[in-house]
């Protein structure tokens, strides 16, 4: 079995019945999606095969094979985040920040899919996906964000090597 | 105020978008060993037998450990503050609740950990478990606590917490009624995204290193080397990366364990919770039992309230007794109540040990006295929001422990309320501030507990 990830190839060695996320995570050692509960329930694992959001702890490899998967790590690089992941920066929508990485391509197929920034719409869209931090409002905001195609100035809300921050928050 | 409604940059908002933010499960370690725990069936058994070596035999197990392993087996999560300890790292001859762990087993992977753990050769002889705090007190109650059960290690070994303020008779001669309410707030279960997680490595210096997704490193550190009676500097503990605690990773659940089965092993070992564990045997919010009887008169003051409250500890103090002592602090709420009689017990009961979840002690009282407040207003037909600020506290009054207030914000607060549900208030109440209580809202029941804010 082979699949292409975030844009290179690998041959997949696990068994066929073996979840996706553990092919990922173990063989891969790409630890972007999280296991948070191993069945289907919490939306942690998502990754998008061929553009689709799917939980990969439910996904059999055979399912993917031949398959080009996306984790979060190749949604976009610190350097050159994508619109979703700015939006989620800028409404401060990631707190402990473990379900951020299934919702982030959750997100993002959303996004280019054509959503809108209509809540309902988005509340549909992210289904499913549990944030036990209850950051829900700031998560929705930021997806409408994307939609919207708002532009960010991430220089307030992030600090760290990537951004152009000039001033500190402490005086 | 710098920070309330600014923008604030945080650090790790880039690297959670982006999945570069390293969890412990993520952290990777060649050679690493999985857990697997042999937990209890039974919410109360005594263990007549206990054999590891038929999981010790099979290929690929490289650690089995048990309660003789643990230099240091029963310490107490606050022993460090004189709380005494009640609870074995593994069970040893009984077990007192539904999934505490037994013995653990260290393999090449997890499904020859689980296969080690189901060879594993153990009789049980069940016994009668007590799951409800009200039955705790009974004659016939099943015993299932060396301390009996309840806590009976407060200050000057008394078996509760108990508060004592003015005189509850006078309240109670003095009342015009007497308004009593039940509340009983459910167990809750934090449920992070993130179960418990641990990787342990024994580094050729004799040192641990601990990635852990503890709340409370520190605490942690503490509670590790005195199980294992070593001093802090055999331990490197790496953590405040944290996928969701709540307080639910405030108890010390996994890192002992993983430490133990390190040593034995000469290996890197890791323990990851399945979610059904986490349900089953994580820490949660406790139950609580909470019954109040106020004093009040006609017109909406609360001169008085007795208050007896369980407080479930599942089957070992933990923090529970501090978790009580917060709630006994805060029983009257927001608000002013100058005569108080309170018993607190911390009552053990076959559940899953009770912990810290967002307020410790203080949520399920909030609720209790909030309810209680609406119930008053309606017992006597006033407004729930007058009667609020009526008895709120104010600059100058006392909290049930003696605290005197300098900076209350119960009445800005309960106004804002007012005021975003539409509801007009009388001037009096309108206007009404925080400051020291005077003229009508200084009626001759509240002047003898009034303390002098200058002295705090």
């Amino acid at each position: 079995m082979n699949v292409t990830v975030n844009g290179v190839a690998h041959e997949i060695e696990s068994a066929p019945l073996t979840p996706l996320l553990d092919v990922l995570r173990e063989e891969f050692g790409i630890t972007g999606p999280k296991a948070g509960c191993h069945q289907g329930g919490c939306g942690a694992c998502t990754v998008l095969v061929d553009g689709e959001p799917r939980r990969s702890c439910l996904l059999p490899a055979a399912y993917a094979d031949g398959g080009e998967i996306t984790t979060v790590e190749g949604l976009g690089t610190p350097e050159e985040l994508a619109p979703v992941q700015q939006a989620f920066v800028h409404h401060y929508a990631a707190q402990c920040g473990f379900c951020t990485s299934g919702m982030m391509l959750a997100a993002h197929a959303y996004v280019v899919g054509g959503g809108t920034d209509d809540t309902e719409a988005i509340q549909k869209a992210l289904g499913g996906h549990v944030c036990r931090c209850t950051g829900y409002a700031k998560i929705i905001e930021a997806v409408a964000a994307a939609a919207r195609g708002d532009s960010f100035d991430l220089s307030e809300t992030a600090v760290g090597r990537y951004t152009t921050m000039t001033t500190g928050g402490a005086e | 105020m710098k920070v309330v409604g600014a923008r604030i940059p945080r650090y790790d908002g880039i690297a959670h978008v982006t999945g570069r933010t390293m969890y412990v499960d993520d952290v990777r370690i060649p050679g690493t060993l999985w857990v697997k725990a042999l937990r209890s069936p039974h919410h109360h058994a005594g263990i007549s037998k206990l054999d590891t070596r038929p999981a010790e035999e099979l290929q690929g197990v490289h650690a089995v450990v048990t309660w003789q392993d643990v230099p240091h087996l029963v310490y107490g999560h606050l022993e460090a503050l004189g709380i005494p300890a009640d609870e074995p790292l593994l069970a040893k001859d009984e077990v007192r609740y539904k999934g505490q762990p037994i013995a653990l087993v260290a393999a090449e992977s997890e499904e020859l950990a689980a296969e080690a753990v189901s060879r594993i050769e153990i009789e049980l002889e069940e016994r009668p478990a007590l799951l409800d705090v009200r039955q705790a007190f009974d004659a016939d109650a099943p015993e299932i606590h060396q301390w009996g059960n309840w806590y009976p290690h407060f200050e000057g070994e008394m078996d509760r917490r108990q508060i004592r303020k003015g005189s509850i008779e006078w309240a109670f001669e003095s009342a015009d009624t007497i308004v009593q309410g039940v509340y009983r707030p459910a167990a809750i279960e934090h449920a992070p995204v993130e179960t418990q997680v641990c990787q342990v490595v024994p580094e050729p210096s004799g040192r641990l290193t601990i990635y852990s997704c503890t709340q409370a490193l520190y605490f942690s550190m503490g509670v590790v080397a005195a199980h294992l009676q070593v001093p802090l500097n055999k331990l490197k503990v790496i953590g405040g990366t944290t996928g969701g605690g709540f307080g639910g990773k405030v108890d010390t659940a996994t890192e002992t364990m993983c430490c133990l089965l390190a040593m034995k092993s000469g290996k890197p070992v890791k323990w990851r919770w399945t979610r059904e564990e986490e349900f089953l045997c994580s820490s949660t919010r406790a139950p609580w039992h909470m019954e109040i009887a106020d004093a009040v008169t006609k017109d909406g003051w609360i001169l008085g309230r007795k208050m007896l409250t369980l407080h479930d500890a599942g089957a070992y103090a933990r923090f529970s007794p501090y978790g009580l002592t917060k709630h006994s602090f805060h029983h009257t709420g927001a608000y002013t109540i100058p005569n108080l009689e309170f018993d607190g017990y911390v009552v053990f009961t076959n559940r899953v040990p009770t912990t810290a979840m967002r307020g410790f002690g203080v949520t399920s009282v909030s609720f209790a006295t909030e309810t209680h407040m609406s119930r008053i207003a309606k017992v006597l037909d006033l407004d729930p929001i007058e009667i609020r600020l009526k008895n709120a506290n104010r600059v100058g009054d006392t909290s049930p422990n003696g605290v005197v207030y300098t900076d209350p914000s119960t009445v800005s607060t309960i106004q804002a309320i007012a005021e975003a549900t539409g509801r007009e208030l009388p001037a009096s109440y309108r206007t009404m501030t925080s400051e020291q209580r005077e003229g009508e809202w200084l009626p001759e029941h509240l002047v003898a507990q009034l303390g002098n804010p200058e002295d705090h």
